[in-house]
């Protein structure tokens, strides 16, 4: 029950609408009950969101470089090309000392879409 | 018979303490997978560093980042060149962890010893085009790979700047390899002495 708590709870996942010139990153993190306390700042480019265990979170960017990030002690970054406009990452928390470490994890699409679908609703 | 249980037991922790330190894990270095060659030892000593001269031949970039090219390439574009030049780069990630209950028991872990690994592999594809013909295509692939441990990891951005740079310096030297044939492709046939 308490583990139950801190999953995210939303709408299942929908696919983002994009304007021509816009790209969409989704960041998601499936539900763990280790580090499910643990909620950093993921920022897209000018987006930052928290995302909890079984959540994710749509980042639509104008199209082109974008750089996401996220840091507790230690941090991670993905460098998000222009071309495709879709893109998944996947959100993990990891060991740390005082704190669980953050972990941006790109994923490819075939296996994100099924993942992303089976996980993870939209963060509020 | 004192001194000899204490005796045992300082060997026993400097022992455990030298294990400890051995088991601390050094800032890795990247690990970039070696590329296959045909070439001798000799051969590649004799060849000269894929940065040092510039390619024989201009070319237009159609497809691709003109801030995100082999040097060489980057070096060998003019506006009104008569070659065209198409360059596609792709990652793809890949990681492994030690599962978190082994590592939490293993005292190594808290030495820190590699916890797991993060990779990126990135594939490259050039072509160059006269006119409507493709007179050269190459590719090339770079795998990249850390370690992290409970104190320290790496960024993928890093990774994937070091794969980048990998397979774009390998794209380099297979240009740098077939540089004269394509010269002579743009340069035509040699003309004929009359009699």
């Amino acid at each position: 029950m308490i583990a139950a708590g801190c999953a995210v709870t939303g709408r299942p996942f929908e696919k983002a609408s994009l304007r021509s010139n816009d790209q969409v990153i989704y960041v998601y993190r499936p539900y763990s009950y280790f580090g499910s306390l643990v909620k950093p700042s993921v920022t897209c480019g000018e987006d930052t969101a928290r995302i909890g265990p079984g959540g994710y979170h749509a980042f639509v960017e104008p199209a082109g470089k974008v750089l996401c990030s996220v840091e507790t002690e230690t941090a991670d970054e993905v460098e998000i090309p222009a071309d495709p406009r879709v893109h998944y990452i996947r959100e993990e928390i990891g060991w740390g000392t005082m704190i669980g470490h953050p972990h941006l994890n790109p994923i490819d699409h075939d296996l994100a879409q099924s993942e992303i679908q089976s996980c993870c609703v939209a963060e509020p | 018979m004192g001194p000899m249980p204490t005796r045992r037991f300082e060997s026993l922790m400097a022992l455990f303490i030298a294990a400890s330190i051995a088991g601390c894990a050094t800032q890795q270095p990247y690990l970039v997978a070696p590329q296959i060659s045909d070439k001798t030892a000799d051969q590649v000593a004799d060849e000269p560093h894929a940065s040092a001269r510039p390619l024989p031949y201009k070319g237009r970039l159609v497809e691709g980042d003109p801030a995100e090219l082999p040097p060489a390439v980057a070096q060998a574009l003019s506006p009104n060149a008569p070659l065209t030049f198409t360059y596609r780069e792709e990652l793809t990630h890949d990681e492994y962890h030690i599962p978190m209950i082994i590592s939490a028991l293993d005292p190594v872990t808290y030495a820190g010893s590699p916890l797991g690994d993060y990779g990126v592999t990135a594939n490259a594809t050039l072509t160059i085009y006269q006119g409507d013909k493709a007179i050269a295509d190459y590719t090339a692939k770079a795998h990249v790979s850390k370690s992290y441990n409970l104190y320290s990891e790496p960024k993928h951005s890093e990774l994937e700047r070091a794969a980048r740079d990998a397979v774009r310096e390998r794209i380099d030297q297979k240009l740098y390899g077939d540089a004269d044939r394509i010269a002579r492709a743009v340069a035509g046939p040699a003309p004929t002495v009359p009699e």
